[in-house]
């Protein structure tokens, strides 16, 4: 408990005080505290994790051999379905946004919670009732048709398959309502002085994707509704010998997944653009031009969904203007990467873990980014589509992009969920096992997918076995790298080094505050001066001379 | 709060030299890419697989010249600006915030780059679209879980391999009897989905005598990862007449018009149990075994189906009865245990049809 009484804030503005609830259940499993709600996301979403893993596994150990032979084609189709889907929409994305982005962006912004804490409540525990419906799908008959489940052959899929449409329909629901009330928090408490072009970068990119999971995931919601209600019911949308429309799914489906792509990334180029400054000790390069770039990302991301559809009889017409405006997103994603990359320049890099696992970040992004373009260019797509070279390239993007963010983002902010920093030596075995491991499974999938290895596949030509087992083999090296990872949080969350109130010379408002924050984050809410990221300058911040008055609370989450 | 009077940041020479290394790391990438040999890998059947082999290299070139660049500078940068041990706890690097020259190039350049490739794109995907629209038909049908092909121009004979004369135009119709296929075929770095409902057209010409693989690269059930036997054969003229003429004969048993349902009653008393079984291989065996009913490929078993009491009745309720059974390979069906193709996407005649009753009859 703290022991002194909070000062409220005059005004009002982001300044309402919680009562700090009491008793177990109310502080840390109800709980309306936004940071205890980011780490229960981020525990669910990492236990999701380890499941959707477990099936990546099974997927490569079938893969060992040509002619399959650890699983039934039937059961070998239900895991590499529930992994894609498991990964996107129970992993990678709750956390991204609701995992950091509820930890560290209301801190960061200086507000004592987001706007709709009961709301923020509801869309936590939506999460891991729709996650175990997922997984539980299994139970009746999983769907097989991949993440993308495209009908008709999704019609013909076992029970789960509507399971299936439910789960993730309420997942989309939990996204919206995360959306709305990041939007509302941002645009409506931050600090005073907390203008727009001295938000943190995390913060513009929670901002990107807000909208895009409003807006989008309506998208998605309608299709998986009328899916649900054409599999149940009978109603035909996408059945053709009913009068329904095969490719209208597809439509319906990319029109949200394409943006979900960036709902998966902004927030972790967020996480790099936090992580570079700090450890290297400068200010981050072309700030506004990163800012302005996630924006331009985000609403680009809704004029390109065809060009996952280049082969499915669209009219050619409009392939010329999906694939340039595709090609167009390459040049604010430049940007940012040469921003990143300029920032190391002149620096005093301490090579932390997390900063590792940020230079790392950008040179796998580049390379995923780069096979983009590939796939972008319709004669080009016209070969690949549907290949192991399209498998490569998402891995790049959402494995060494989103996850390699996610890996960053825990070792920067674990000490402000537990007051304790993560072990660095595990943490460095962790990235170069990892690494490396990554870079042996899905680097020879270009190749494979170039020379004639099809997606979703439970047996292949034999030619291809050399580097599918050398992918395997990688892939255990990966998952290895992970048991590091996870040995090492759930030690250092009992004994890990105290870590203080700001362990990394952070410049960013989170780290002004004792590790765990209080209850209700600030005393006083700061009044902001400038941009966080100028080392030269004294901190940009006057209010938070109370804040280090008391000893720092003692355990996980306890004041 | 920012220092306006900093002094002008000065990359210096260790800078540049790292740049001309990498410099030279890039020509080189663009070199291997100039003169890599992608036909030895994967020969290019048609015409148009030479103009997207001319795409991928200069997308690998420049691709390779970027991430040399970028990883170079970021390896670089890690290593020479790593805080050292004699460095004060509290030193800070070079406190720049932005230059609006170098990030007004770095927009302009890679915006250049995506005008410069959408042109060479849009120029290859002409090359791609005109091909001419009036060369041998082909029409491609996808399965659960095969492709079979149909040449109406030489009187719609449905055959299960793809035979092309070299150097003839082509156009290929796609389309599906169940769910969304994709006909692929990489010596021809060209695919398209097969639609239920949708015909869609690749237009291209043959140039490469060989036999290559058809693969389905789009899930289709639970056998789609054996959907890659049928074979593209592309021989010269002469070959080819011989190939189709030598088809016909082997197939004589078989009907060889165009499908002639007629939605009327069949005849089954010409009918041949020897032909039935043939077909029941070429047509049924990749969905139905002749085992019992709950022995599943796609469909159920079929063992007995016209004579055991106890076999589950035919959709709708409909007793198993010859005439009934010969109705639904006639219309096909959509229902609740899946979706048969009918007659004409099965490309099966009357006669066929017969045949088929009669071998399934014979099945106890």
């Amino acid at each position: 408990m703290a022991t002194h009484a909070p000062v409220a804030h005059p005004g009002g503005i982001a300044g309402h005080i919680h009562q700090e609830p009491q008793g177990f259940v109310r502080r840390y499993v109800f709980s309306i505290d936004h940071k205890i709600i980011g780490i229960q996301y981020l525990i669910t979403g990492f236990v999701f994790f380890i499941l959707a893993g477990l099936l990546a596994e099974t997927i490569r150990t079938q893969l060992l051999n040509a002619n399959g032979g650890f699983v039934s084609p039937e059961t070998y189709n239900e895991v590499y379905s529930i992994h894609g889907s498991a990964m996107v929409w129970l992993v990678v994305i709750p956390i991204l946004t609701g995992g950091f982005g509820n930890l560290v962006f209301p801190l960061q912004i200086g507000a004592r919670d987001v706007a709709f804490p009961w709301l923020n409540l509801l869309s936590f525990w939506i999460f891991p009732v729709a996650g175990l419906m997922l997984f539980s799908s299994f139970l009746m008959g999983a769907p097989t048709a991949g993440w993308t489940e495209y009908p008709p052959v999704s019609l013909q899929g076992a029970a789960g398959t509507s399971m299936w449409a439910a789960a993730i329909f309420l997942v989309g629901v939990s996204s919206t309502l995360t959306g709305i009330n990041f939007v509302v928090t941002l645009l409506k408490m931050r600090a005073p002085g907390m203008t727009f072009t001295r938000m943190p970068l995390f913060c513009w990119a929670q901002f990107a994707t807000a909208p895009l999971l409003m807006i989008a995931t309506t998208a998605l919601a309608a299709a998986l509704a009328a899916l649900f209600i054409e599999r149940q019911f009978g109603v035909p949308f996408f059945d053709p010998t009913k009068g329904g429309s095969a490719v209208l799914w597809q439509h319906m489906f990319w029109f949200y997944s394409h943006p979900a792509v960036y709902i998966m990334i902004l927030p972790a180029f967020g996480i790099i653009s936090e992580v570079l400054p700090t450890f290297a000790r400068k200010p981050i390069f072309g700030y506004k031009l990163i800012a302005f770039s996630s924006m331009a990302i985000a609403l680009a991301g809704f004029m390109v969904w065809a060009h996952h559809m280049f082969t499915s009889g669209l009219a050619p017409y409009l392939q010329l203007p999906f694939m340039i405006l595709t090609f167009a997103i390459g040049v604010p994603t430049g940007i940012k990467i040469f921003s990143w990359t300029a920032t190391l320049w002149g620096g005093k890099i301490h090579l932390t873990t997390a900063m590792l696992f940020a230079i790392g970040f950008i040179a796998l992004f580049t390379c995923g980014g780069i096979t983009g373009i590939f796939l972008a260019a319709v004669p080009y797509d016209l070969d690949v589509h549907g290949t192991y070279f399209v498998v490569a390239h998402f891995h790049y993007v959402l494995v060494g992009g989103s996850m390699m963010g996610v890996f960053a983002g825990m070792y920067y902010w674990f000490p402000k969920m537990s007051g304790r920093l993560l072990n660095e030596t595990l943490g460095k075995i962790h990235f170069w096992l990892f690494f490396i491991g990554f870079n042996g499974t899905f680097l020879p999938m270009h190749w494979l997918g170039v020379e004639g290895m099809p997606r979703w596949v439970a047996s292949y030509d034999p030619q291809f076995e050399f580097w599918n087992r050398f992918a395997s083999i990688s892939s255990y090296v990966m998952a290895l790298g992970m048991l590091v990872f996870f040995y090492n949080v759930i030690s250092s969350a009992r004994f890990g080094k105290r870590s203080g109130p700001n362990p990394w010379n952070g410049r960013t408002l989170e780290w002004m505050i004792p590790s765990p924050p209080h209850y209700y984050n600030f005393k006083n809410i700061p009044t902001v001066y400038g941009l966080p990221y100028d080392f030269s300058h004294p901190l940009p911040y006057k209010g938070l001379e109370d804040e280090l008055n008391d000893s720092p609370p003692a355990a996980a989450g306890a004041h | 709060m920012v220092n306006q009077t900093a002094p002008p940041v000065r990359l210096g020479s260790q800078f540049w030299m790292v740049s001309a290394v990498l410099a030279v790391l890039a020509a080189v990438g663009i070199w291997f890419w100039y003169w890599f040999p992608i036909e030895q890998y994967l020969p290019a059947a048609i015409v148009t697989a030479r103009q997207v082999d001319t795409l991928f290299r200069f997308m690998a070139a420049t691709g390779t010249a970027l991430y040399i660049f970028i990883a170079g500078y970021l390896v670089y940068f890690s290593i020479a600006f790593r805080v050292r041990k004699s460095d004060p706890p509290d030193a800070i690097g070079v406190q720049i915030h932005d230059n609006h020259k170098l990030e007004l190039w770095w927009t302009i350049i890679p915006a250049l780059f995506v005008v410069l490739l959408s042109a060479v794109s849009v120029r290859i995907w002409y090359e791609i679209m005109l091909e001419p629209q009036n060369g041998l038909v082909v029409q491609a049908i996808g399965h659960q879980f095969d492709f079979t092909f149909r040449y109406p121009q030489v009187n719609g004979e449905i055959t299960d391999e793809m035979h092309l004369p070299i150097g003839v135009p082509v156009t290929l119709n796609l389309t599906s009897s169940d769910v969304i296929h994709s006909f692929w075929v990489p010596a021809m770095r060209l695919k398209n989905d097969t639609v239920p409902g949708l015909v869609t057209e690749i237009r291209f010409t043959p140039r490469l005598e060989g036999r290559y693989q058809i693969i389905c690269t789009q899930f289709c059930g639970v056998l789609h990862s054996q959907m890659n036997k049928q074979v593209l054969v592309i021989e010269s003229r002469d070959k080819f007449n011989a190939w189709f003429h030598g088809w016909q004969v082997k197939n004589a048993h078989v009907s060889n018009a165009l499908p002639t349902t007629t939605g009327t009653a069949i005849n089954l008393s010409n009918a041949n149990i020897g032909a039935g079984q043939t077909l029941f291989k070429q047509k049924c065996s990749a969905c139905h075994s002749t085992g019992p009913f709950d022995q599943r490929i796609v469909g159920p078993g079929l063992k007995a189906v016209l004579h055991d009491p106890t076999h589950p009745n035919l959709v709708d309720g409909d007793p198993a009865t010859e005439a009934n059974v010969a109705k639904i390979l006639q219309t096909g069906y959509t229902g609740s245990i899946g979706s048969m193709p009918n007659a004409t996407t099965n490309g099966l005649s009357d006669q066929d049809i017969a045949n088929l009753v009669v071998y399934l009859n014979s099945l106890k």
